[in-house]
């Protein structure tokens, strides 16, 4: 059970930030809460996994550059789906697209899996069973080579660089 | 109170109108989408990235209004938890849907899931 305080700690800190105030006492009462949370699910978590993303310190420097890309990645998504959907005649050719990855770890699957969401015209739909491909449904799949180019240069560098 | 601080107040508050705006535009855009695009799948681009947005900016205008208040750092909370889990939920109805056999509509051009999932 003692392995499990840190990841209780971040629950107390959730907590805080859920209850709006900032004080030990609603930290503590997170942090109880989190131990109570984690019990039941805890052959979900790998100890040894966990805390590894903070451990070089060029690492926050690549985390904080991933999440420039993927707000400027959603403004620009918003905008181009908002296209779409305003105009007059709806002429889409959608279609479901493999694109190879090179994320290895889960926590880089996750996360490339999410911002491809997030980004324009394309949603994950599922993850091959030798977890090195990814079926994205596309909104304008008439070029699948060039949005697994585009996947691959614009999105999993930075996602690599930053939980890899 | 001095004039300073009425002023920040005050463009605070106009900076709160201009997101709540964006955000709520962005909202309705997103239920335009959900009405007009033809099959699941479309609709799925429209909630899950516009309805996104859209409540986020609405959660930045509180955030705005209200400072570092508790409502305000509960809204914050809020708008980042629905940033992390949209597109988990939209990736698991895709998922189902297609593993239901919920056809994609008849512009679609490509399905290599689908052929994927036969072999």
């Amino acid at each position: 059970m003692i392995r499990y305080i840190p990841l209780a700690a971040i629950f107390g800190i959730i907590w805080c930030f859920v209850h709006g105030t900032f004080s030990l006492v609603s930290f503590i009462f997170g942090l109880l809460i989190g131990l109570l949370a984690i019990r039941p699910f805890r052959f979900l978590y790998r100890p040894e996994m966990n805390f590894r993303l903070f451990s070089p310190p060029n690492r926050i420097v690549s985390i904080i550059r991933y999440f420039m890309v993927l707000i400027k990645e959603i403004i620009k998504a918003n905008i181009a789906v908002a296209k779409i959907v305003t105009k007059p005649k709806i002429n889409i050719s959608p279609g479901i697209i493999a694109v190879p990855i090179r994320c290895k770890t889960d926590l880089s699957i996750t996360g490339i899996a999410n911002t491809i969401t997030l980004t324009p015209g394309t949603i994950t739909v599922d993850i091959s069973d030798d977890h090195s491909t990814l079926y994205v449904h596309c909104i304008d799949a008439s070029d699948p080579a060039a949005i697994c180019a585009s996947i691959r240069d614009d999105l999993e560098k930075y996602v690599l660089e930053a939980f890899e | 109170m001095s004039g300073i601080s009425v002023f920040i107040n005050m463009i605070m508050n106009i900076l709160s109108d201009i997101v709540l705006l964006i955000g709520l535009i962005f909202v309705f855009l997103g239920m335009l989408g959900l009405i007009r695009l033809p099959d699941v799948y479309n609709r799925l681009h429209t909630t899950a990235k516009i309805g996104t947005l859209g409540a986020f900016g609405v959660m930045l205008s509180i955030l705005m209004r209200a400072g570092f208040a508790p409502i305000g750092i509960k809204a914050i909370a809020v708008g980042l938890f629905l940033l992390l889990t949209a597109p988990i939920a939209a990736h698991m109805i895709t998922r189902a849907a297609h593993r239901h056999g919920v056809g994609l509509c008849k512009e679609s051009i490509i399905d290599e899931y689908g052929e994927a999932r036969e072999r």
